[in-house]
């Protein structure tokens, strides 16, 4: 509600509002829209108030079961070291919990975070940059060949399934990835048994082995005619 | 509730029994004239800049190299112009103008040291123009929602200092004894606005905070802008054009005041459910999330304030353009804020965050919402500042299908396009990208696909909006009375517009 | 009555109290988080960055690299971050704090590439996917960035930075294909992207209570 009434204030408006014709025809646009808005009092239907509440009370419960340690520790400075909101204080996982992890499993994410940029996520490369890995006489054939790829990685022509390439391969193991022996061991297992590939598991000691024996002292990456040499 | 035959013979001119008040409404709207044509002009081309950059970058994400020679077209640049210029170039001139003449309008005083104002926007656009330029040659500082490079934001600040200054004034000098629902929006958007955007600049740009403390400052500015700045001053005008095109008062007091309150409360909380996953303390994520679901209160509770308010007068669709458009805004308002709060939920979030959906949902929001109340809005004021009818009212039919069924294709498009795209993510036996097997990237492209459609029918709306515009600004004034420009002429000469 | 003074004070206060819970509290708690020593190695993690990287970083920033790709990993079992090989932890806040600008980011139109340095260390890889996405990774809509590159004519002894261009992207006999300094830069910033270290803070995560009996019924 207006509490000033312009009448008293402004006479000057009113005269020229009430007497000149004209101003009514040049603002007819003003004149014909309706008055200023006003609000009506209609009382908050009741509803609402239990719907607030509801909110307020599952928003609390929910705060307090995923604060993150707060609600428990009440210590921000420790709570802002925590990321997990369903982290508890008491229940610090304990250090030495060793979880047995699947090769394949372990293999495939290695995979796709390493090796699917070149070889793509189907094993089947690029075309002229980057060699198949599926069906790839390399990856089913010999295991001490392929294992000394991944170890120290490749360079200069190779010839994949018929087809000739000339990209380096950078070392996944020590010096350049570095993989441990047991990640090595999985990507291998996993691209040995994956698109149709069926050559046995590679294992952990059989990396350990080429790469502390076989081939212990090697920096450089191998070319394919020295693997060619291995059986 | 009076019918829109009484309503009509109770405004004709001839039997108006309030000629005072409208000749003092007709001297506020002369003052506000100058400056509001400046920032609707300004925010109109900032319009079409912003639409072309959209279109752009929209191809560009399905045909990448589209263009993808040229260096200050590449996509990570032409996005953020677009966003820059819709944002601080419409979006921003567009609140302005819209701002200052409720205000004036509301607080029953002619508007007071115009010149300011002109200086003022004269220091934003021009800070605009450099920061976009700024953008594209390669100086985006990359932090979303404030890319602009620090040479251009010192002239973002002297205006908005002038424009604080003369809300300031002009709120003083008000006549109105009655603070309406829509100037309390008005003043919270034009206090918050100067905080967020200082406090954002200083711990990001001149002396930014150690590690994820800039993330939370950065999520906290750009979701405020949303919340605290654009939105208030959509509702602002929401709240004014509904009862004003439907000479109704709004529902229910109460329920703006409750809206008001808990929007003020806990909309600024729920920025940071943007970085949920993220390296950010989880106690900070839940209590944004926790804000977030309790967005639902003033959103619930502004929406049955406004459909309260509707609730006789639908068929006033029928003819008025502004109230078609408010409506629209306002029913966007309400979906996206729910659609917002459920994206809050870990779960939910889980799924969507990082997806398109999230480019869906802005949309609905600084679009579906904002920019179309902003269309009511001008097609409203200009009439009453030029004091001319709008010169189409084909191409205002244009504009609206066009801009309503874009926005429309856009957001279903993108949503359903980010769930699916979400769901595929988390799903790690679907390869990311591949050319032979469905993968997560070659899924996408139908759906970005239906996005530069939708950018096609915008862009058609855009055009029609502007050369209305122009029309109108160059065509003489009518000598006589003038009948308004309503989508069809009601059965009794209908008055609203 | 005026009610302008109260409702100005309202609007005051509920912005300050989001900005202290927000702002405050965390610039407090963990705004001067420091790197940690690790006495066994001599080294403190996480590590600063080379500069030609800091310099790719900027490049990063000006192409708007972010709007693509996010720089963060969520936890194993939200999300599939770790199973995709995008990391093995959640990233937290101590790996961000030697870096300037945070660029977390929140899209992934592109993978996540918080760890791209331990994924892709190939030199020759990456200036292949920049100069042109599809040569490595056909069917991408990432854009090209052959303005990073320049052709020059072949004089003397060819360039040894020369990119090595596959059939049909090969340049015209007698010229070939150098990367530009920002193009050598963004990949060194590319190249140092990762995050080994595991801070006793990786290790606050949630664990069922009695999880080994739990574990076990499960398997």
């Amino acid at each position: 509600m207006s509490a000033v009434d312009p009448q008293d204030k402004n006479p000057k408006i009113e005269q020229a509002g009430a007497s000149d014709e004209s101003i009514q025809q040049v603002h007819s646009i003003l004149l014909r829209e309706k008055p200023e808005p006003e609000e009506n009092h209609s009382p908050m239907p009741l509803f609402l108030l239990g719907f607030i509440s509801a909110m307020v009370l599952m928003v609390a419960i929910y705060f307090v079961h995923n604060s993150g340690g707060l609600s428990q520790s009440f210590s921000f400075k420790q709570a802002a070291m925590v990321y997990d909101e369903r982290f508890d204080p008491k229940n610090a996982p304990s250090a030495g919990a060793e979880v047995k992890i699947d090769p394949l499993a372990l293999g495939k994410k290695n995979y796709a975070s390493v090796c699917a940029a070149c070889h793509q996520p189907n094993g089947l490369g690029v075309p002229g940059v980057y060699p198949p890995l599926a069906k790839s006489e390399w990856v089913t054939g010999s295991e001490e060949r392929i294992i000394r790829i991944l170890l120290h990685g490749l360079q200069g022509p190779i010839k994949v399934e018929g087809k000739e390439y000339n990209s380096a391969m950078p070392a996944i193991g020590p010096g350049g990835y570095n993989f441990s022996d047991e990640r090595i061991a999985a990507v291998l297992t996993y691209i040995r048994q994956e698109w149709g590939n069926s050559a046995p598991a590679v294992t952990k000691e059989k990396v350990t082995e080429i790469r502390t024996k076989a081939a212990a002292g090697r920096t450089t990456a191998w070319t394919s005619a020295e693997l060619d040499a291995i059986p | 509730m009076a019918s829109v035959p009484n309503l009509a013979a109770s405004f004709d001119p001839a039997t108006s029994p309030d000629l005072v008040k409208r000749a003092e409404l007709s001297e506020i709207d002369a003052s506000t004239k100058v400056p509001a044509l400046f920032f609707l002009g300004s925010a109109v081309l900032w319009l079409l800049v912003g639409t072309a950059f959209a279109l752009i970058s929209s191809f560009k994400l399905h045909t990448p190299n589209y263009f993808g020679d040229i260096e200050w077209l590449t996509f990570g640049r032409t996005r953020t112009a677009h966003l820059n210029a819709v944002i601080y170039g419409w979006s921003v001139n567009a609140a302005f103008a819209v701002a200052f003449w409720l205000m004036a309008r509301l607080s029953r005083s002619v508007l007071r040291h115009s010149g300011l104002l002109m200086i003022a926007g004269a220091f934003w656009n021009i800070g605009v123009t450099i920061g976009i330029i700024g953008i594209l040659t390669g100086d985006s500082t990359s932090i979303e929602w404030l890319e602009m490079p620090p040479y251009a934001t010192p002239l973002l600040f002297v205006a908005y200092a002038l424009i604080g200054a003369w809300a300031l004034i002009t709120f003083r000098f008000g006549k109105s004894g009655h603070i309406y629902v829509s100037q309390w929006y008005l003043l919270a958007a034009l206090f918050w606005f100067p905080w967020l955007y200082s406090i954002a600049q200083i711990m990001l740009i001149l002396e930014p905070a150690r590690g994820t403390v800039q993330a939370l400052v950065n999520w906290w500015f750009a979701h405020n802008v949303l919340g605290l700045w654009f939105t208030p001053i959509g509702l602002a005008a929401v709240y004014y054009f509904l009862p004003k095109v439907l000479g109704k008062p709004i529902h229910s007091y109460y329920l703006s005041i409750l809206g008001f309150w808990s929007l003020a409360l806990f909309y600024n909380w729920a920025g940071v459910h943007h970085l949920i996953g993220g390296p950010v303390p989880a106690w900070v994520l839940s209590a944004g999330i926790a804000a977030s679901f309790m967005m639902a209160i003033p959103v619930i509770v502004t929406g049955i304030n406004h459909h309260m308010t509707m609730v006789g007068s639908f068929s006033a669709l029928k003819y008025s353009p502004t109230l078609r458009f408010i409506v629209f805004g306002a029913v966007s308002y309400t979906i996206t804020s729910l659609i917002g709060s459920l994206m809050a939920d870990r779960q939910v979030n889980e799924v969507v965050h990082f997806t398109h959906f999230t480019v869906a949902h802005a949309h609905q929001g600084m679009y579906a919402f904002f920019t179309m109340v902003m269309f009511g809005s001008i097609y409203y004021i200009l009439p009453r500042i030029l004091l001319k009818e709008w010169p189409s009212a084909m191409l205002i039919s244009v504009h609206f299908w066009t801009v309503a069924v874009g926005i429309t294709v856009y957001v279903v498009g993108l949503s359903i396009g980010g769930i699916k795209q979400g769901l595929e993510m988390n799903n790690a036996d679907i390869p990311f990208l591949s050319t032979t097997a469905a993968s997560v990237v070659t899924n996408t492209i139908p759906y970005l696909l239906s996005r530069s459609l939708s950018g096609v029918l915008m862009t058609i709306g855009h055009m029609a909006f502007a050369v209305n515009i122009s029309w109108m600004l160059l065509r003489p004034r009518a000598p006589q009375a003038t009948t308004p420009t309503l989508f069809q002429n009601p059965p009794e000469m209908e008055v609203a517009r | 009555m005026n009610r302008a003074p109260l409702i100005f004070l309202g609007i005051f206060f509920t912005l300050a109290f989001s900005w202290t819970g927000i702002i405050l509290t965390n610039q407090l708690t963990y705004g001067k988080l420091e790197p940690i020593v690790d006495q066994t190695e001599n080294k403190s993690y996480p590590e600063a960055l080379p500069g030609l990287a800091a310099q790719g970083k900027l490049v990063y920033q000006d192409l708007g690299c972010i709007y693509c790709h996010s720089q963060q990993v969520r936890r194993p079992g939200f999300g599939a971050d770790d199973k995709r090989g995008w990391g093995d932890r959640q990233s937290v806040a101590r790996d961000y704090i030697r870096e300037g600008r945070v660029l977390l980011g929140t899209m992934r139109t592109g993978p996540d590439l918080r760890n791209i340095g331990a994924r892709q260390a190939s030199r020759d890889w990456h200036m292949l996917h920049l100069y042109d996405p599809q040569i490595t990774s056909k069917g991408s809509i990432m854009a090209p960035f052959p303005f990073l590159f320049e052709t020059h004519k072949i004089v003397g002894q060819p360039s040894p930075k020369a990119i090595k261009l596959p059939a049909p992207y090969t340049a015209v006999p007698g010229y070939e294909v150098v990367p530009t300094p920002r193009a050598e830069a963004l990949v060194a910033y590319l190249q140092s992207l990762k995050d080994s270290y595991a801070y006793p803070e990786t290790r606050n995560v949630f664990v069922e209570p009695a999880s080994a009996g739990k574990m076990e019924d499960k398997q």
